[in-house]
């Protein structure tokens, strides 16, 4: 058997070499006419998102125009696009619009609905007229200033404005970037900024307050209605609320510090959590909480005197469960590595 | 006339089209100033009209005549016989190794016996071998009665760096056997041996606190999209922080993960996980609303 395949492959390998000076020989007076190309394998493409960077705002001063419009005083208005422009909105106590842009882009109202019986606009767009070759319908200007009835409320987006808003009933804010300073808004806050601060001062209602890389700052903020929460969000920014006084407050900072100044109120729930960042609590003495604080391989320490219910001290896992007072109110404190500190006001 | 008049026959290849672009040129050049050359010319352009519109009829019919067939056959005839064996063969190789697939095959064919024949000469030869019996047999589950060992499987392990592998045991190698061919030949057939892909895939499920698992498909999914575009929709300084957060994240996630690995009970790393996790949707969130803010301004 072994014999027998060893001759026939001794037979193959005479009759290949017998081939092969013919293979030598044969040189081929016209080259082999290239293959034709195969179809090329369809490949996915590769997936590039489009860059999103919207055509800036014309840089060239513009015109300076004011317009205005009668409106009903519990009016609604959207700027649906703003760029870079410094921001101005005020309340002021006429039923009527007006918006004055300098060097900017012209602007116009666009009336989305009426009031039936006083026939008053109750909804109203405002944003970039129509021009040649305008390559945006963003708002854009040096300066912006609106006013509008203090009943009113607002929706505004934009890129990167420095805005200043004051004493209007209620307002959203979503910018890709810019400063945000909101005072004397009784209805309620939606205040987002990617890059920049957040401040409110003075207002009510439900208010929910973030930034990527700001700070949050909160001054005497009241709930509007039972049930309002309170809410401040920023990455690695500061929180500072003092005088908040909602009944639930979420605060959440990565790397930032959270510092609490005011009361816990009766049946109140307040969740504070940092990753890595201070967490400062200035509470009254005769403060009424329980604290439930999970704080990883973090510290705790208090001037308030605690009593303590359970505590867990394993490395990574530490744990607090203890009360200030009567325990009226629920404070649950997290964080990863962070120190919380309760001090005395 | 003069010297450069040309001839009639000249002329008359001028009217074939059979002079060279050069020739046809000067001939015309020529004719235009000679008299004597054009009235040629003219007189020439006469004959071959008339002759033309007699002939049409013939030359239109494209059949070659009875004459120039038989003559052509003849020719060919001639040739046939003149050619040898060998220029017969010579042809008949070439024409068939002008096939670029069959010379291929060839080269395939020579390479094969190549190594067919440094195989025979490599190969030891005897008489009372058997296959099975020389067969070196490695990683194969072959069930030795003989021998108490159990029979292993190669195992196959998923590929996450993260799962914890289980060190693999040496593979039973079975060098020589000193069993007759019809024993080995059960053996063999009765094997509980199956390829990599039918084996039980050994899994090793990671292990998620209750409510774990959504948190991480949830970051996950964001994760995907935000790598892909963060580039484009942070600026540098944004990127710059937000790199910062994810890592303070993910050292917490990592921290407590071990902590609650250590000791499962724990409430508190439980709660400090669970915010990390929450922590880490809200950064990667941001970048994506933040994307959807960018677009909606377009």
């Amino acid at each position: 058997m072994r014999k027998g395949s060893l001759k026939l492959n001794i037979c193959a390998v005479v009759v290949c070499f017998a081939a092969v000076p013919v293979l030598v020989a044969q040189t081929p007076k016209d080259p082999i006419p290239p293959k034709p190309p195969k179809a090329e394998v369809e490949q996915k493409p590769e997936v590039r998102y489009p860059v999103r960077r919207p055509p800036r705002a014309p840089e060239v001063p513009g015109d300076t125009v004011e317009k205005a419009l009668a409106v009903d005083p519990q009016v609604n208005i959207k700027l649906p696009c703003i760029s870079q422009a410094r921001v101005t909105i005020n309340g002021w106590n006429r039923n009527e619009i007006r918006v004055f842009i300098k060097n900017g882009s012209n602007v116009g109202f666009k009336v989305h609905e009426t009031d039936p019986k006083s026939g008053k606009p109750v909804w109203v767009l405002i944003s970039r007229q129509p021009a040649g070759g305008a390559l945006s319908d963003c708002i854009s200007g040096e300066r912006i200033d609106i006013e509008v009835p203090f009943g009113a409320s607002l929706v505004l987006s934009g890129r990167k404005s420095d805005t200043r808003v004051d004493s209007i009933k209620k307002i959203s804010l979503d910018y890709a970037g810019g400063n945000v300073a909101l005072r004397n808004i009784s209805g309620g806050i939606v205040a987002k900024t990617y890059e920049g601060d957040v401040s409110v001062e003075n207002s009510g209602g439900q208010i929910t307050l973030q930034t990527s890389t700001g700070n949050i700052i909160a001054y005497g903020v009241t709930p509007g209605e039972v049930g309002d929460v309170f809410k401040a969000t920023t990455a690695n920014g500061r929180i500072t609320l003092q005088k908040v006084e909602h009944r639930q407050i979420v605060a959440s900072s990565v790397s930032g510090e959270l510092i609490f100044n005011g009361k816990f109120l009766s049946g109140g729930i307040y969740s504070f959590k940092t990753s890595a960042g201070i967490m400062k609590l200035a509470i009254p003495q005769t403060s009424s909480c329980r604290l439930i604080a999970s704080y990883g391989f973090g510290s705790i320490n208090s001037e308030i005197p605690l009593k303590i219910i359970t505590e867990t001290v394993s490395g990574g896992g530490k744990s607090l469960n203890a009360k200030i007072g009567e325990g009226e109110a629920t404070v649950n404190l997290t964080t990863n590595s962070g120190q919380i500190l309760i001090i005395k006001q | 006339m003069n010297d450069k008049c040309f001839e009639i026959g000249t002329i008359q290849a001028f009217l074939d089209g059979e002079t060279t672009s050069e020739l046809s040129f000067r001939l015309t050049g020529h004719t235009a100033e000679c008299g004597r050359c054009a009235s040629l010319l003219a007189e020439a352009e006469e004959e071959n009209s008339t002759v033309f519109a007699v002939l049409e009829r013939e030359m239109n019919t494209l059949v070659p005549t009875q004459r120039l067939w038989s003559n052509i056959t003849v020719a060919l005839a001639e040739q046939k016989s003149r050619v040898s064996f060998w220029e017969k063969a010579r042809g008949y190789v070439f024409a068939l190794f002008a096939n670029p697939s069959l010379a291929v095959a060839a080269s395939v064919l020579v390479v094969a016996g190549l190594f067919a024949a440094v195989w025979s000469v490599r190969t030891p030869v005897s008489d009372n071998s058997d296959l099975a019996a020389n067969t070196q047999i490695s990683n194969v589950g072959v069930q030795d009665p003989s021998s108490q060992q159990p029979s292993e499987f190669v195992s196959v392990v998923g590929g996450d760096p993260e799962i914890p592998t289980p060190p693999a045991k040496a593979p039973l190698q079975v060098k020589e056997t000193n069993h007759s061919p019809e024993k080995l030949r059960k053996l063999v057939t009765n094997a509980d041996y199956r390829p990599a892909a039918d084996q039980p895939r050994t899994e090793y499920a990671i292990e998620y606190l209750p409510g774990e698992e959504s948190y991480v498909r949830k970051i996950d999914d964001l994760k995907q999209n935000v790598d892909l575009r963060k580039d484009l929709i942070l600026d540098p300084s944004a990127r710059v922080a937000y790199e910062r957060d994810i890592a303070v994240v993910n050292d917490a996630i990592k921290k407590m993960k071990e902590v609650v690995k250590k000791n499962p009970k724990n409430q508190a790393a439980k709660q400090v996980l669970y915010s990390s996790y929450q922590n880490k949707i809200d950064l990667l969130n941001s970048v994506v609303e933040r994307e959807e803010l960018m677009a909606a301004l377009q």
